[in-house]
């Protein structure tokens, strides 16, 4: 039974969650560090807790005080959301030894997922394709080295414990070899204090498509169709939308099932994400599964009709799935560009600061998930995305011709933004034409 | 625009109404609090991770059996003693089923665990005092625990790791429990006698009578960070003098600066120190360790070092004078005493302390690999930028300096190690507190103790040797200087002050006093010359530094094939000629 849930998380998604919540009549708990004192994540929920300083290792990482937090607030679950402890197994693990339902899988799917070396594994058992790489990690750079001869040219080295493009190196010629697997192996160890490596291969201007999973504790898994992310400036994604314009019915089938077939071997419950890349000759090949909600679900929850959220909390509760495969039907398309306090002209360069003014855009086919408001001081301590703007159109022509009336109007004054830049994206004729992959945003940089 | 109480809360409901409610709880032990930060801490993390507190850092009492899983391999101990008839030797009442009571609630015998273990596959003899005893007192048991430990790795050859932590002597047991600290020394001092190891490793809180005894007579002593070492007890000195004690007093750290340690190594790094150190005192023959070199290396030294005064004759030719070799030698960026020894040497650790005073960070010293074999290597230490420069007095060794320096020396002498010295400096400091404590004593001490020690002893000038503050560093085997070096009874400016009453007649002097390479070695002084690069520094140090490894490998294996009486009597000869 889901009588409370506390929020785990800050922002635009913590929002999210409180509303899914207040429409199911659940109370929340906020959680907030005193950095976000005025933030309205804080102050939209029932009752709010502050659980530390501002740095997020003191806060929002800070396992013990959201714990803590809930069980003093009497919360029978807790919703995770995305980035901080989402994908924290300990966390998972912990909230279990306490009674507390964890709105998310299990500990022991997150940890396995959570390695890339396990999870390409399980993935290869599952009959789901890989990309071609090296199955053990690697720490010496001269084993290393004999492990790429197999691998082939181009191709990527990853960090084991990797995320974020942190750790990883493209490689192209042999000659470049050592000094990008040392670089890469450093700066892994350096943020994440592990320096185990792979190779995989690198596969030649991908697309990044995703699919949306949903599974129950009854062995009923569901994919909500794809998510084409291709949109990316390193690996952080700027626009994502739905459907892919390269799936056909048929593609998009084999990869669902392929997709399912993922978090069935996973033993996964609850909403996932499984990436793909696709390349040039639609061959698909398995990246890794997230295991939280994504910061782009808006747009399967419009092409699909399913609130994502309210689906996590009901899957946790113990209920069972309210629809099958054939019940899923794509509809229309929905697009998401992602608004962040930064500079694009000063390397995309966080702008934190006080918004003076706001104004938005509403009307059919728009919607908005933020958490900010005018005479809102977005904090230098956390990530510079303030809002999503998503819009549904009936086909990817006019869902493009509502993003960018709808971009036209924002306005958002005494922080910079990078509205003007996605703008300028929704008007590139490759992005018209649908032409786009993950090195577009280096294509049109470089022009 | 303020939202406080702005929003409408939620009519609550909820998800599958009718089910059994559940109850979020805590699980007793899964977290705690952390005594030193007062944070809540998961306690798990604190299991793992060597006992140290996740948030701020610091250091719990670690449980006898875990330390020794810490520290030792899989498997490995041995436990030695265990048993043992309680005693009350003064009928103290209650004391016997005190005993009772901490055995049952630590799951310990004594206070003391002892036995064998290997660490990294090196077998030791350990004992690993437990603070959850009775504080860790010294009683009879605990005291003939250490004994029988050490008298058994005695008889079988093996090292001694001894992990302190007590508040003293067990009243309990009265004036049997001050003999413990003579009967631990006692077969301590056996096992030196034996030429064999003792590693003491002093943790939280190590005091009284075992402080004064097993735990200051390591071979090497080393602590963990911040904790409290000392005699009395901070609250008893504060008593007695009636004066509040500074911060840190009593602490690893404190006792570092005062000399009384090696070094201090966090539990993370312990086991691989202590193996590191082992590994250095195993038995082996002086120069049968050295290893092969590389075969580049090899056609190096086949080209062959020949004795030489350093000067091709193109060079003698451009002569340079005197007073711009001094200059040379003073270079600031001139490689020091660690560049040289980071260029001929690996696993260099550091040893720190005179076991008097204080540690001087104008020497700098501890053991090392040559070729693989271990060694004893000393340097004069001036640093590179003003802050280093700083940090090491300007490579002016002060008497705790050279005390460091024998300290080291004897230990490589003990264990059959021998010593190679980097000398750079001005001269011994000069200054009212080297006087008060002895500078003329502590380089007499070393230049008296050099002469005769039993382990091939080698100096390398390779900057300023500055009179008797380099001699204490040179009664050696032989003495070999870098082209641009120095070494004199004085400096330039001193001596034109003393003779001629005029400090700026230096560059004269320097022509005078004769006290370049090419002078000394041909009066005999030195016996190699090391030709250097037109400017040396840190970046082209191995043009010397690889001809001086092939001939550091050649003095080796000369002076490693002599017997101590035979080193002896060559050093004797060496400056009863001069």
């Amino acid at each position: 039974m889901i009588k409370k849930i506390l929020i785990a998380n800050r922002g635009e998604i913590a929002v999210r969650i409180i509303r899914a919540c207040r429409e199911m009549g659940i109370a929340t708990v906020a959680v907030y560090s005193e950095a976000d004192r005025e933030a309205l994540h804080a102050k939209l929920a029932d009752e709010a807790i502050c659980i530390g300083e501002a740095p997020a290792s003191e806060s929002y990482l800070s396992m013990e005080r959201i714990i803590s937090a809930a069980v003093v607030s009497g919360a029978d679950a807790v919703h995770p959301g995305f980035g901080f402890l989402s994908e924290n197994s300990r966390f998972a693990d912990l909230c279990r030894q306490c009674g507390i339902t964890f709105i998310g899988p299990a500990a022991e799917v997150i940890e396995k997922l959570g390695n890339k070396q396990e999870a390409r594994r399980t993935m290869t058992e599952a009959g789901v394709p890989v990309v071609p790489g090296t199955e053990e990690a690697l720490e010496d750079w001269q084993e290393a080295f004999g492990a790429a001869e197999k691998t082939g040219y181009p191709m990527m080295i990853k960090a084991a414990l990797g995320g974020g493009g942190k750790g990883m190196r493209e490689v192209y010629d042999p000659a470049d070899f050592e000094e990008a697997f040392r670089t890469a192996q450093k700066e892994a160890l350096g943020a994440f204090g592990d320096g185990r490596m792979y190779l995989e291969r690198l596969i030649k201007n991908p697309r990044h498509i995703e699919f949306q999973i949903l599974a129950d504790n009854y062995g009923n898994v569901v994919h909500l169709g794809e998510r084409d992310c291709s949109i990316q400036r390193n690996h952080q994604k700027l626009i994502e939308e739905a459907p892919s314009m390269v799936l056909t019915d048929k593609l998009r089938e084999k990869m669902g099932e392929a997709a399912v077939k993922a978090a069935k071997a996973a033993g996964y419950v609850n909403a996932g994400t499984i990436e793909f890349l696709l390349d040039k000759e639609n061959h698909f090949y398995f990246m890794e599964m997230n295991t939280r909600i994504q910061v782009e679900h808006p747009v399967t929850e419009w092409v699909t009709g399913v609130d994502l959220v309210k689906a996590q909390i009901k899957i946790a509760a113990g209920e069972k799935l309210e629809f099958t495969q054939k019940d899923i039907r794509i509809q229309g398309h929905a697009i998401e560009c992602r608004i962040n306090a930064e500079n694009p002209e000063k390397g995309f360069m966080p702008s934190p600061g006080t918004i003076q003014d706001m104004y938005l855009p509403g009307g059919k086919g728009i919607r908005i998930d933020t958490a900010v408001y005018s005479g809102y001081t977005i904090p230098v301590w956390y990530d510079s995305m303030i809002a999503k703007l998503i819009v549904w159109g009936k086909g990817r022509k006019e869902a493009i011709r509502k993003m960018q009336s709808a971009l036209g109007e924002v306005i958002i004054e005494g922080v910079d933004t990078n509205v003007d830049y996605q703008y300028e994206i929704l008007h590139n004729q490759d992005y018209l034409d649908g032409n786009i992959d993950v090195e577009f945003i280096r294509r049109i940089s470089a022009q | 625009m303020k939202l406080d109480n702005m929003f409408k809360k939620s009519q609550n409901l909820s998800l599958n109404e009718g089910e059994k409610e559940q109850k979020s709880e805590v699980p007793e032990g899964l977290l705690r609090k952390c005594n030193l930060c007062k944070k809540v801490i998961l306690t798990e993390e604190v299991e793992n991770g060597y006992y140290i507190c996740p948030k701020c850092g610091g250091y719990y009492h670690v449980p006898a059996m875990e330390r020794i899983r810490m520290i030792t391999d899989e498997d490995s101990f041995e436990e030695w003693d265990r048993e043992m008839r309680p005693v009350n030797p003064m009928r103290y009442k209650g004391y016997l089923e005190k005993l009772k009571l901490q055995q049952e609630k630590t799951g310990l015998k004594e206070a003391v665990v002892t036995g064998k273990a290997k660490i990294d596959g090196e077998e030791v003899v350990l004992g690993v005092c437990d603070g959850r005893f009775l504080m860790a007192s010294m009683g009879e048991n605990v005291g003939e625990k250490v004994a029988r430990a050490v008298e058994r790795a005695t008889k079988d050859r093996l090292p001694v790791v001894i992990f302190t932590a007590s508040g003293g002597a067990r009243m309990q047991e009265g004036i049997v429990s001050l003999m413990q600290m003579a009967k631990t020394s006692a077969a301590l001092k056996r096992h030196s006698e034996a030429g064999l190891l003792y590693i003491s490793v002093l943790t939280d809180p190590t005091t009284g009578g075992v402080t004064a005894s097993f735990a200051m007579l390591g071979d090497i002593i080393l602590a963990e960070p911040g904790a409290l070492i000392g005699f009395a007890g901070p609250r008893v000195i504060e008593q007695t003098i009636r004066q509040k004690l500074p911060k840190g007093f009593q602490r690893s750290e404190f006792l570092l600066e005062h000399g009384f340690l090696d070094g201090i190594v966090e539990r993370k790094a312990q086991k691989e120190t202590l193996s590191r150190i082992i590994k250095f005192h195993k038995k082996q023959e002086m120069t049968e360790n050295i290893q092969k070199k590389s075969p580049a290396e090899q056609t190096d030294k086949e080209k062959g070092i020949e004795k030489t005064d350093g000067g091709t004759e193109e060079k003698r030719k451009k002569r340079i004078e005197a007073w711009e070799r001094v200059q040379k030698s003073r270079k600031s960026d001139r490689p020091s005493g660690s560049d040289y020894i980071r260029a001929l040497f690996t696993d260099f650790t550091e040893l720190h302390g005179d076991r008097y005073y204080g540690d001087d960070a104008a020497i700098v010293g501890g053991i090392a690999r040559f070729h693989g074999m271990p060694v004893t290597v000393i340097a004069q230490e001036k640093g590179s930028n003003t802050k280093e420069n700083i940090l090491h007095n300007f490579g002016m060794p002060k008497p705790e300096g050279y005390r460091k320096a024998l300290r080291l020396m004897k230990q490589a002498e003990k264990f059959g190690r021998p010593v190679i010295c980097f000398v750079d400096t001005p001269g011994a400091f000069c200054g009212i507190e080297a006087e008060e404590r002895g500078q003329g004593e502590a380089i007499a001490r070393n230049i008296y103790e050099m002469s005769a020690l039993g382990v091939p002893v080698l100096s390398v000038v390779v900057g300023e040797g500055g009179s008797g503050g380099a001699l204490a560093l040179a009664t050696s085997d032989e003495v070999w200087i870098l082209e641009n070096a120095i070494y004199s009874v004085l400096s330039p400016e001193g001596f034109s002050s003393i003779l001629w009453k005029d400090s700026s007649k230096a560059k004269e002097a320097a022509k005078v006093m004769k006290m370049t390479a090419e002078n000394l070695y041909k009066q005999q002084i030195v016996e190699q010359v090391f030709e250097e690069p037109e400017e040396l520094t840190k970046e082209n140090l191995a043009v010397v530094t690889d001809k001086m490894d092939a001939a550091m490998l050649e003095f080796m294996k000369t002076y490693g094939a002599l017997s101590k009486e035979e080193l002896r009597e060559h050093r004797y000869r060496r400056f009863r000629r001069m």
